[in-house]
């Protein structure tokens, strides 16, 4: 067997963004012996690439990069001598009588590790342009933001000149900026949504700041060109997004770049069969962070995309906190917990999806709404006498999530959200 | 014939050119041209030359590389293949077991631009071409030798089961007398399977599907791997490649072609072999030999995330009686080699020879009518769409002959479907063909190896393996691309293959990297590297033009370096 016996350890972080990071320094801040694997060269995540400002707000109570917030955990983990391992993939995980074994590949070779628990960190992914159905030519040119990012902050490339960036999620406005002051023209932001998905701070430093042009209810329909992008045709929609007769444009440009949504990067949950929640989109999972998998824990981006790292790394030190309890503590899934309820027409989504009453961790909830909304009140019932949490709300819109946190114990016996004037 | 064709198609007059027809006038609709053309096709001649033009349209140039120089200027090899489809590329190899000088040509950055590799890589069983037909005959010989020829050349192949479904019990009770006569004439094993029968070997199928006919030896494989690997074991066996290298003109003397003018010099093979696709019916014409057309039927295709393919094994499409008389079956929904799903390619006229555009309609088409085949696939599995261009005759016939005006050239023209399936026979006989045509005593290649040397492949790999192939090369245990699970050391052994791959889109035809659910979003950064690394100098996804980065003084990335 490759690499002799397996090297033992408490808990598996797979993944060393924010969230595999402050998951690993909170486990073994918890009394466990935690292994960091990371398939990148190195640690940071996403965060690598993001050189702009707004993070921190929360951790740090300051204005960062997030290269310097990436930084700031980074030697954080570092200080602390956990174990690390670097460009190295998972592309096993056996369930084994109580424990979990995992295989990862790497040019050390292939190496297997026993673990109690594992802490799933892997982050999110791009919506790509095909599952957007852009339709036309397939020439050079058409990039996700994010593979745009890297091309200019991590390898110094300029992936274009003139270009037309579809969707207005937040790396998207982040991109037009960037692009702008690299001397790039960005033609505009087209949004086929009528609310802009990304944060109102990003609409207003990385468009308005620039005079670059945001429009809603509008989208890419048509590619051209042969071998680079030449143009691309922009139309408005109507409510059910199909475009409105006559209002077609086209426009000069050599890229089309797309921020058109994040979803949870879910190859190992997958891997683990665990349960995936239409609505998040990554795996189901109690208030204490664990799946259906007993020892399997979950946090950050791969749970529900985030909108601040800052939120990322509270869900690591919750899943963190949590897989150390589990390891002097195993426990099992509780069948008995109690699924969340909430009306799909008021929230896009709300998390964690169970809530275990016999389990101590207290519970943060988080939610977006479904649409834009304002004056609304929003009740947590946790089947106590009163609610657990209720708050008016002066506005609510989906691209900005919500979280609360919940001290007081509660039976548990009800686990509901509601949304109400 | 002349007062037939005229009085539907006013304004179109036909004349004799050899022993072909010609069409000439102006039509305003693309599809009466195609339907003229196959009447014509209909009335005996040896072929239809189809020059009827479509109103207010102006077909656009073949395209052509940019590149000129003198590279292959005075070469006299003996035999010059146009094309490196998957056609071409099987000559080439088929030709080096002789002891000849081989060059291989082709106008693209890379071999298996065109249709080799935008089709849905199905080795037919060969039920579905009439009986009597080129087309059926090379079919049923060339599926006969996947199974050695995929060992030869390590490209992964299954016979995955072909199910022709029907919804209408008397459509089953007809097509079991037709088919059950094609299985006969040709030789195909095949059954009848009823609709209890079918549920046991496909679980997820549609309740409204009655029944089925299997076909056990069908199969599936990557076109362009094939393409590739077959290109990669010519040029083992000597044979050359050169590409961004287009004809733009021959010399012909009396019967033979004397000099083929190229963007890089002018050549003087012995013998030329018209492999050009979509373009055989132009390359014939420069060589004085036009007699017939190619009409190009576009297709488009989808192709659904690997977490569908669990739930189809095999091949399948479902017919009705128009299918069974058409000119392609109207595709269907397949497990791909790499374990997703390809749903389509529908089938429709157009004028355009390389137009790859995906249209809306045309995917959501394909969707529409074979995702219900299976329940549990959904558009959301949607992960990318294609298109390809068939060269397809009027005859709806392979061309697979010597020409019988220019003594030295031989043709293995309008290919389409199943072109793929066919093309280890089409080879061998164009081989024969070409020694015929060459004349004198050839000596065999005492040194020809059939197996092609690939690099090892480590998601197929015993962990017990990938550890040993680790061991001698670290680089295959970084993982580039994380969909697919593809290492540093496959990607930089395909840019350091026979055949290079030297752009992005090179990269991942022939190990993947890109092909998987982030459609390149992680791993097209980390390529690029690579390819630079390996001395690519500029960056492109699919050759010249296609520059992936931009610069202000034109060179890339220099005001950012």
């Amino acid at each position: 067997m490759p690499n002799s016996a397996a090297e033992k350890y408490d808990v598996l972080v797979l993944g060393a963004g924010p969230g595999g990071l402050a998951a690993a320094v909170s486990a073994h801040e918890n009394g466990a012996r935690v292994l960091l694997v990371e398939r990148e060269r190195k640690l940071g995540g996403i965060l690598k690439q993001c050189v702009h400002d707004g993070f921190g707000l929360m951790r740090f109570k300051e204005r960062l990069t997030g290269t310097e917030y990436a930084q700031r955990e980074i030697d954080r983990f570092h200080a602390l001598n956990i174990d690390v391992v670097t460009e190295s993939f998972v592309v096993d995980i056996q369930p084994t009588d109580g424990t979990y074994l995992v295989t990862t590949q790497s040019a050390a070779g292939m190496c297997r590790y026993e673990c109690k628990a594992i802490i799933l960190a892997c982050g999110c992914r791009e919506r790509t342009s095909r599952q957007v159905f852009i339709h036309g030519d397939r020439p050079a040119g058409i990039f996700s933001a994010g593979t745009a990012q890297y091309f200019v902050n991590i390898q110094g490339k300029m992936p274009t000149k003139k270009c037309v960036i579809l969707g207005s999620g937040d790396i998207g406005l982040i991109m037009a900026r960037r692009l702008t002051l690299e001397g790039a023209e960005v033609v505009g932001v087209y949004e086929i949504k009528d609310a802009p998905a990304g944060l109102s701070r990003n609409i207003s430093q990385c468009l308005n700041d620039f005079d670059i042009p945001l429009h809603l209810s509008t989208t890419v329909t048509e590619v051209f060109g042969q071998e680079r992008v030449e143009a691309v045709a922009v139309e408005q929609v109507d409510k059910n997004f199909q475009p409105i007769p006559g209002t077609r444009q086209v426009i000069d440009c050599d890229a089309l770049i797309l921020s058109v949504g994040l979803l949870p990067e879910i190859e190992l949950p997958n891997m683990l069969a665990l349960p995936i929640d239409p609505a998040t989109k990554g795996p189901v999972v109690d208030q204490t962070m664990m799946t259906k998998a007993a020892g399997v824990f979950a946090c950050g981006n791969v749970l529900h995309v985030n909108d601040l790292a800052d939120w990322v790394s509270v869900s690591g030190e919750a899943a963190g906190r949590s897989a150390a309890a589990y390891c002097t503590a195993p426990r099992t899934w509780n069948d008995n917990a109690t699924a969340l309820q909430y009306e799909r027409g008021d929230f896009l989504y709300a998390l964690p999806q169970y809530f275990d009453p016999t389990a101590s961790e207290p519970l943060t909830l988080y939610f977006r709404s479904r649409e834009d909304v304002a004056g609304k009140r929003v009740t947590l019932d946790l089947g106590g006498e009163k609610a657990a949490f209720s708050k008016k709300y002066r506005r609510l819109i989906p691209s900005e999530m919500e979280a609360v946190t919940v001290k007081e114990a509660a039976s548990g016996t009800v686990y509901q959200l509601t949304m109400h004037n | 014939m002349q007062a037939k064709l005229e009085k539907k198609f006013p304004g179109v007059v036909c004349s004799a050119f050899g022993d072909s027809v010609r069409l000439e006038g102006e039509l305003t609709d693309w599809d009466e041209i195609v339907r003229c053309g196959k009447r014509a096709a209909k009335a005996g001649f040896r072929a239809v030359i189809n020059d009827i033009t479509l109103k207010g349209f102006v077909p656009p140039p073949m395209r052509t590389p940019a590149l000129q120089d003198n590279a292959l200027a005075e070469q006299t090899p003996d035999v010059l293949i146009i094309g490196g489809g998957v056609i071409g590329c099987a000559i080439a190899r088929e030709l080096r077991r002789w002891a000849l000088d081989v060059l291989l040509i082709d106008k693209e950055d890379d071999v298996a631009m065109h249709a080799s590799s935008r089709n849905d890589g199905m080795i037919h069983p060969g039920i579905a071409s009439h009986v009597g037909t080129l087309r059926g005959l090379y079919n049923v010989r060339g599926n006969a030798m996947y199974t050695q020829l995929c060992q030869e050349l390590h490209v992964p192949f299954e016979r995955w089961s072909n199910l022709i479904l029907y919804s209408d019990p008397i459509f089953g009770v007809g097509a079991r007398f037709y088919l059950g006569y094609r299985q006969k004439a040709f030789g195909i094993p095949g059954w009848h399977v009823s609709r209890r029968r079918l549920q046991e070997l496909e679980p997820n199928i549609a309740q409204g599907i009655r029944g089925g006919f299997e076909y056990p030896t069908s199969g599936m494989l990557s076109p362009y791997k094939l393409t590739v690997a077959l290109a990669d074991c010519a040029v083992e066996n000597g044979a050359r490649v050169s590409l961004n290298t287009v004809v733009t003109a021959m010399d012909v003397k009396g019967t033979a072609i004397t000099a083929v003018h190229t963007n890089r010099g002018t050549l003087r093979p012995r013998v030329v072999i018209n492999a050009a696709g979509c373009f055989s019916d132009t390359v014939a014409g420069m060589a004085g030999d036009r007699f017939f057309s190619i009409h190009p039927r576009k297709g488009e295709c989808c192709i659904l995330d690997k977490e569908a393919g669990p739930l189809s094994q095999r091949s399948m499409g479902l017919v009705g009686l128009a299918a069974m008389s058409a000119t392609s079956k109207g595709g269907g929904i397949m497990r791909t080699i790499d374990g997703n799903v390809l749903v389509g390619p529908d089938a429709y006229e157009q004028p355009l020879r390389e137009d790859f555009s995906t249209h809306k309609e045309h995917i959501d088409a394909v969707l529409d009518k074979h995702l219900k085949l299976i329940r549990g696939f959904h558009r959301g599995q949607v992960i990318t769409y294609f298109a390809g261009v068939r060269a397809a005759t009027y005859e709806e016939e392979f061309i697979v002959e010597g020409s019988a005006r220019v003594q030295n050239l031989v043709h293995a023209a309008g290919i389409q479907s199943p072109g793929l399936a066919s093309a280890p026979a089409i080879a061998e006989e164009i081989a024969k063909i070409t020694l015929g045509r060459l004349g004198g005593q050839i000596l065999p290649n005492e040194r020809f190896n059939p197996v092609r040397t690939a690099a090892p492949v480590l998601a197929k790999l015993s962990l017990e393996e990938k550890q040993k192939v680790i061991a001698d090369n670290p680089e295959y245990g970084v993982v580039v691309c994380r969909c697919e699970g593809i290492s540093r050391g496959e990607i930089r052994a395909a840019v350091q293959a026979p055949v290079p791959a030297t752009s992005i889109d090179a990269v991942k035809r022939r190990v993947r990297p890109g092909m998987g659910r982030c459609q390149g979003g992680f791993c097209s950064p980390l390529v690029a590297e690579i390819l630079a690394e390996e001395g690519v100098e500029t960056i492109t996804k699919k050759g010249a033009g296609s520059e992936l980065f931009v610069g202000t003084d034109g060179k890339e990335g220099a005001d950012h370096a």
